[in-house]
């Protein structure tokens, strides 16, 4: 390009942009005006001594824009000015990818459109889901690996016997061998605390005493994470992107059941044994006291978790046992970024008993190279009742109902869900890893779904007609 | 605060009589049950909120006024309600 065509393509960027921040001001006021409106009549209600519903309690980022290639960060943050709104932060992950705070009280949807309209600068822009209160008022060494005599393959952990999803010997009414070949696994390998886990959830409690022996811990030569619009991170234990103050200690209770299936500590003579005895799980908390949380948070920790890749924290495995309906271009190209940076990431298929082809849940149905859809078996290697599928989208099937595994405050509990489910896949991800450190995220993905045993219950549920078998995936 | 049935069933009380602009004792209270969410949404995201997906109890609360049923879900944690002029929306959490 010569000279002259840049300055003619300068020239034209600007006036796009002034247009574009004009209308959308023009469209903006109108909108004020209307919630100005709106205000009035609160106040008229409040008046009269009702309360209004749709009280919000939100700090979320209100849409992700993904600006073209070319734009820089510099532009972006003039664009955003020009528009009233604020950048809140960059997804240094994704190229392009923001978030975007409108600061004059528009809708997301209109700040959405606005940015949407700028077709030559901007490739897509969509609304951040949010949670509202609605009140109306490589160096890997054979010394990592235990003994493989088989007398020790069998942990001492006193609740071994209840968890049917490793050894299914025909407890509780069970299919004897309805299992994943725990024991037989154990043989090749136990884990190896070089694999980082990251479970992408409501966080660990991470002093659970099931659990501490094999909690990640951000190593004295790492810098804390720094973000350059979000600050420094208090990241000792993990991330917190609900609170970038706090640590990831799990308020809820789900993050920690499913990091106890993927790797409690095993023959330690407490409680349950994980699929790894040993491995290092890095929580990532997005979701809230409640159990539920946003995608921008989602993407915010996705983006942490490359982060620290990067900079050699050895994370394999994205573990994501959450969903909804919620389509997002800026999470799957999130998810598609970690698949760049080696990590698989797995997820559920979700819970509403239905056919993933048809009506998609998310991010299990996103079409990556490194996703992994996981539906739940029950002790009978039957389809649970509540777990989705489907052919194209759903990959495997694993154990998810009735899954006994730690809890808050040194407890144990059974839980049930496609939640369940997924932890076993990036439990067993993490143990291939062990033996095996420098698979590809492809050839794992293909280790892992060419190894199921193959069930009558699962075929044309699943693409691979198949149950998770940890003992096939370990042997090379 | 954790809810109870009882108490999960008082607010939602209150939270519809708000909401159509009616006195409490206007509306029923027709059933609460407990019942096996899908996921800590309850089955009731709103928002495009995501949701952990792991089945949780709690209680379908089936509200009346003016012939007009409500459906409101809880657990101990929380208050939603379900497909309000097809919305759902989280009273309390």
């Amino acid at each position: 390009m010569n000279r002259k065509n840049i300055w003619i393509h300068i020239t034209i960027a600007t006036v796009i942009i002034t247009l574009a921040a004009v209308l959308g001001q023009i469209r903006r006021w109108e909108n004020t005006l209307s919630n100005s409106s709106s205000g009035e009549r609160a106040a008229a209600v409040q008046a009269s001594g009702r309360e209004m519903p749709g009280s919000v309690r939100d700090n979320t980022p209100e849409v992700s824009v993904r600006f073209r290639k070319g734009v820089t960060l510099s532009q972006i943050r003039q664009i955003a000015a020009a528009n009233n709104d604020r950048l809140d932060d960059e997804v240094e992950s994704v190229a392009g990818l923001v978030f975007i705070d409108d600061l004059d009280n528009a809708d997301a949807e209109s700040v959405a459109a606005q940015y949407a309209g700028m077709k030559d600068l901007v490739d897509y822009a969509e609304v951040n889901g949010k949670v509202e209160l609605d009140d109306p008022a490589d160096s890997f060494s054979t010394n990592d690996l235990l003994s493989r005599d088989s007398t020790s393959a069998q942990p001492d952990d006193p609740d071994f016997d209840q968890q049917y999803a490793l050894s299914n010997t025909g407890q509780d009414g069970g299919k004897k061998g309805a299992d994943i070949k725990a024991l037989d696994a154990w043989q090749v390998t136990q884990g190896s605390d070089k694999v980082v886990v990251a479970v992408l959830d409501s966080g660990v409690d991470y002093e659970h005493v099931d659990l501490r022996s094999n909690m990640w811990m951000r190593p004295d030569e790492l810098p804390a994470y720094s973000d350059d619009e979000l600050g420094t991170f208090n990241d000792e234990f993990g991330y917190n992107g609900t609170d970038s103050l706090s640590d990831p200690m799990d308020d809820n209770g789900h993050g920690t059941h499913c990091s106890g299936i993927i790797g409690a500590e095993g023959n330690n003579g407490e409680g349950i044994a994980g699929i790894n005895w040993h491995v290092s799980i890095m929580p990532l908390k997005f979701l809230g006291r409640g159990g539920f949380g946003t995608t921008a948070d989602a993407i915010k920790a996705i983006n942490y978790a490359i982060d620290r890749k990067k900079h050699g924290v050895n994370i394999r495995v994205i573990n994501a046992s959450w969903g909804s309906t919620q389509n997002s271009k800026a999470l799957k190209d999130a998810i598609a970024a970690a698949g760049d940076a080696g990590i698989l990431f797995v997820a559920a298929a979700g819970n509403n008993g239905t056919d993933n082809d048809k009506r998609a849940h998310y991010p299990s149905n996103y079409d990556l190279p490194n996703v992994i859809s996981v539906a739940a078996t029950d002790r009978n290697d039957t389809l649970a009742s509540f777990s989705n599928y489907g052919l194209k989208s759903v990959h495997i099937a694993a154990p998810g109902r009735d899954i006994e595994s730690t809890w808050l405050g040194n407890a144990y509990r059974d839980a049930s869900g496609t939640s369940m489910a997924a932890p076993h896949v990036a439990g067993v991800a993490a143990l291939i890893l062990s033996v095996e450190p420098n698979l590809s995220v492809t050839e794992l993905r293909k280790r892992i779904l060419d190894s199921v045993d193959k069930l009558p219950a699962l075929a044309g549920k699943v693409s691979s007609g198949g149950r998770l078998n940890a003992a096939k995936a370990v042997e090379k | 605060m954790r809810f109870t049935k009882e108490s999960a069933v008082e607010r939602a009380k209150q939270d519809l009589a708000k909401r159509l602009g009616i006195d409490e004792s206007e509306i029923k209270a027709d059933r609460a049950v407990d019942r096996e969410f899908s996921d800590m949404s309850l089955g009731a995201s709103a928002g495009g909120e995501i949701a952990a997906q792991m089945l949780v109890s709690g209680w379908q609360i089936i509200l009346s006024a003016a012939d007009s049923e409500y459906e409101y879900r809880a657990d101990k944690h929380q208050l939603r309600l379900h497909n309000f002029k097809g919305s759902n929306y989280v009273i309390q959490y």
